[in-house]
C-alpha cells in the first residue's frame, strides 16, 4: 500500500508544475538511501518563544524513531515540523531544511494537503470521525477525491492495524461505539489507508490501559516493517521497548542526543541525558 | 535530585554488596588461618557462617530483580544493577571456596606435606579480591585492569606450587618423616594439596571477574568480559 518504493513519489507533494517538483528532489543533495526524513538546523518560535534549536537529524527508513523528552522541550513541536501541521498556528514560525526523500517540504511549491498524505499522524487521544468504522477508515481518500476499491482499503488497512477481526462484523457501526484501545487502532488504520510513508504518533497510546498499550505497542512494531514511524512518548520504557532510534530533547528545544535506542539507554555519551533517563532530573 | 527513594535504594545495594565481599573476604582469611594454624574450631566457624553469606547473597539477588522490575533503571543505573547482580555470584563462590579451605584445614590435621607456601598465595588472591572491590566502590578502572594483569602472577605461583607439590610426590623429597611413606597417605594429602591450591586460583579467577563487570559497569567496558 505505501509508497516508498515509487521513484517519482515526490510529485505527490507539489501543487503544480509536476516536473519542477522532481526536478528539485533530483537536483537535491544526494541522501543516504535509507533516510526518509532529514532535518537541517530546524528552528521553530511561537512568536518570541524559540522552541526548536538548530534540530539535525536523518530518520531511516522502516523503522521507529522515539523522541523523548520533558515537557515543553519540543518534541511535538518537532513532529509537527514533519507534516506542516504548525502552519496551522498562526504564531508558529519555521527556519531551516526538512526533506522528505530529498524534497524539503516547505519549499513553496509544496501542497501541505498532500504532504499529509505522505506523512499521516496519530495523535495523543483517539479522535474518530462520528461515522461508521467503514466511512472513518476512507474518510481521508473521499475527501481527497481519490478513486479506489474502498472495501479493498478497508480490509488492508483494518488488517494492517490489528483491528479487522474485532470489526469486520460490524464495519458500519458508529468507530465510537469501540473501545478505546480499538478507536486509536482505527485511527491507525484511518491514517495508513491514504497510503503514507511516514506515520507520526504523538503520545498514541497514553491514554490507553495497558492491554490496548500493549496492543499498540506491537502493532507500531509491525507498521515500521512497511512504513516510518516517529513517535513522541512520555514513557521511557516504551521507548525502549518499541523503538530502533532515539532522539532525547531537553529543555531549550535542543536535541541532546541521537543515537540507537540501546545506545541511549545503556550507555548514552551525554551526561545530561543520563541523568534524564535515570530520573537525576526533570 | 528527583527519585530519592530510588537512589537510596542503589546506594544500599552497593553498601550492601560491599559487606558481602567483606564477609567473604573475611572467610578466606579465617579458613587460611585454620589451614596454617590446623585450627579445627576456626575451620568449622567458616564453614557454619557459610549460611549467612548464602543468605545475603539471595537476599540482595532479590533486591536486583526489585530494582530492575519495579525501577526499570537504565544507562549507568542499569549497568550498575547488572554488574552487581553478577558480582554477588562471584562473591557468593568465593564463600563457597572459603567452605571449601575451611573443610580442608579439618581433614588435614595431620598432613604429611608442609612445603608450599598456601598463605602466600592466598594472601595474593585475596589482595585481587580486595582490589576488585576498591574497583567497584571507587569505580577506578585502573584497578579492574591492574586485577586482571595481577591474575596471570596468581596463576603462575599456583602452576609452580602444583608442579613443586606433584615432583615431590614423585620423588618423596621433602615430605616429613623419615621416608617411610605411606603411598596412599600421601596420595590424599597431595590431591587436597592441589585442590587447596586450585580453590586459591579460583578465588582469583572470581576476582578478575568481579573487575571485568565491574568495567563494564564503570565505562560500559566489556574487554576484560573475554
Amino acid at each position: 500500500m505505501n509508497g516508498t518504493e515509487d521513484p517519482t513519489n515526490d510529485e505527490m507533494l507539489v501543487e503544480t508544475d509536476v516536473s519542477d517538483g522532481l526536478s528539485a528532489s533530483a537536483n537535491s543533495v544526494s541522501r543516504d538511501a535509507e533516510t526518509v526524513i532529514s532535518s537541517e538546523n530546524i528552528n521553530v518560535w511561537y512568536g518570541d518563544d524559540h522552541a526548536l534549536t538548530d534540530i539535525t537529524m536523518d530518520i531511516p527508513e522502516n523503522s521507529v524513531t522515539a523522541m523523548i523528552g520533558p515537557s515543553g522541550c519540543g518534541k511535538s513541536t518537532f513532529l509537527r515540523c514533519i507534516n506542516r501541521m504548525n502552519d496551522l498556528i498562526d504564531v508558529a514560525r519555521v527556519e531551516g531544511r526538512l526533506t522528505l526523500r530529498g524534497k524539503n517540504v516547505y519549499d513553496d511549491d509544496v501542497d501541505p494537503v498532500a504532504l499529509r498524505r505522505r506523512v499521516g499522524m496519530v495523535f495523543q487521544k483517539p479522535n474518530p470521525f462520528p461515522k461508521s468504522i467503514y466511512e472513518n477508515v476512507v474518510y481521508g481518500l473521499k475527501i481527497q477525491g481519490i478513486d479506489a476499491d474502498y472495501d479493498e482499503v478497508v480490509e488492508e488497512s483494518l488488517k494492517r492495524a490489528a483491528l479487522w477481526d474485532e470489526v469486520k462484523d460490524r464495519l458500519h457501526e458508529s468507530g465510537l461505539d469501540l473501545s478505546g484501545g480499538q478507536q486509536q487502532r482505527l485511527c491507525i488504520a484511518r491514517a495508513i489507508a491514504t497510503d503514507p510513508e511516514v506515520l507520526l504518533m504523538d503520545e498514541p497510546a497514553s491514554a490507553l490501559d495497558p492491554v490496548a498499550t500493549s496492543q499498540i505497542e506491537d502493532l507500531v512494531e509491525e507498521l515500521a516493517e512497511d512504513y516510518t514511524v516517529v513517535i513522541v512518548t512520555h514513557n521511557m520504557q516504551q521507548a525502549a521497548r518499541i523503538s530502533d532510534k532515539t532522539a532525547v530533547f531537553l529543555t531549550g528545544g535542543e536535541l541532546v542526543e541521537f543515537d540507537d535506542t540501546q545506545k541511549i539507554f545503556e550507555n548514552p555519551d551525554s551526561q545530561r541525558v543520563e541523568d534524564y533517563i535515570t530520573g537525576k532530573f526533570g | 535530585m528527583a527519585r530519592n527513594t530510588y537512589q537510596s535504594r542503589l546506594n544500599q545495594l552497593e553498601e550492601d554488596v560491599l559487606y558481602l565481599s567483606e564477609l567473604a573476604a573475611e572467610r578466606v582469611r579465617f579458613a587460611l588461618d585454620a589451614l596454617e594454624d590446623k585450627d579445627e574450631r576456626k575451620a568449622q566457624e567458616v564453614i557454619e557462617g557459610d549460611h549467612e553469606i548464602n543468605r545475603i547473597y539471595l537476599d540482595l539477588e532479590q533486591d536486583c530483580i526489585d530494582l530492575l522490575a519495579l525501577q526499570q533503571p537504565v544507562a549507568g543505573d542499569l549497568r550498575f544493577i547488572a554488574a552487581s547482580f553478577k558480582i554477588i555470584t562471584d562473591l557468593e563462590r568465593i564463600g563457597d571456596l572459603a567452605t571449601n579451605l575451611a573443610q580442608y584445614a579439618i581433614d588435614a590435621e595431620n598432613d604429611v606435606y608442609a612445603e608450599v607456601d598456601i598463605r602466600r598465595i592466598g594472601d595474593a588472591a585475596l589482595d585481587m579480591v580486595d582490589q576488585a572491590m576498591d574497583a567497584y566502590e571507587t569505580e577506578d578502572t585502573d584497578l579492574c585492569r591492574s586485577v586482571a594483569e595481577r591474575d596471570d602472577d596468581l596463576d603462575a605461583m599456583c602452576d609452580s606450587a602444583s608442579e613443586s607439590i606433584v615432583r615431590d610426590l614423585m620423588t618423596g623429597d621433602d615430605f616429613e618423616g623419615d621416608g617411610d611413606l605411606d603411598p596412599e597417605t600421601a596420595l590424599v594429602d597431595v590431591r587436597r594439596l592441589l585442590l587447596t591450591v586450585r580453590d586459591l586460583e579460583r578465588i582469583g579467577d572470581h576476582a578478575v571477574n568481579v573487575a571485568a563487570r565491574t568495567l563494564y559497569m564503570i565505562d560500559n567496558d566489556d574487554s576484560l568480559l573475554f
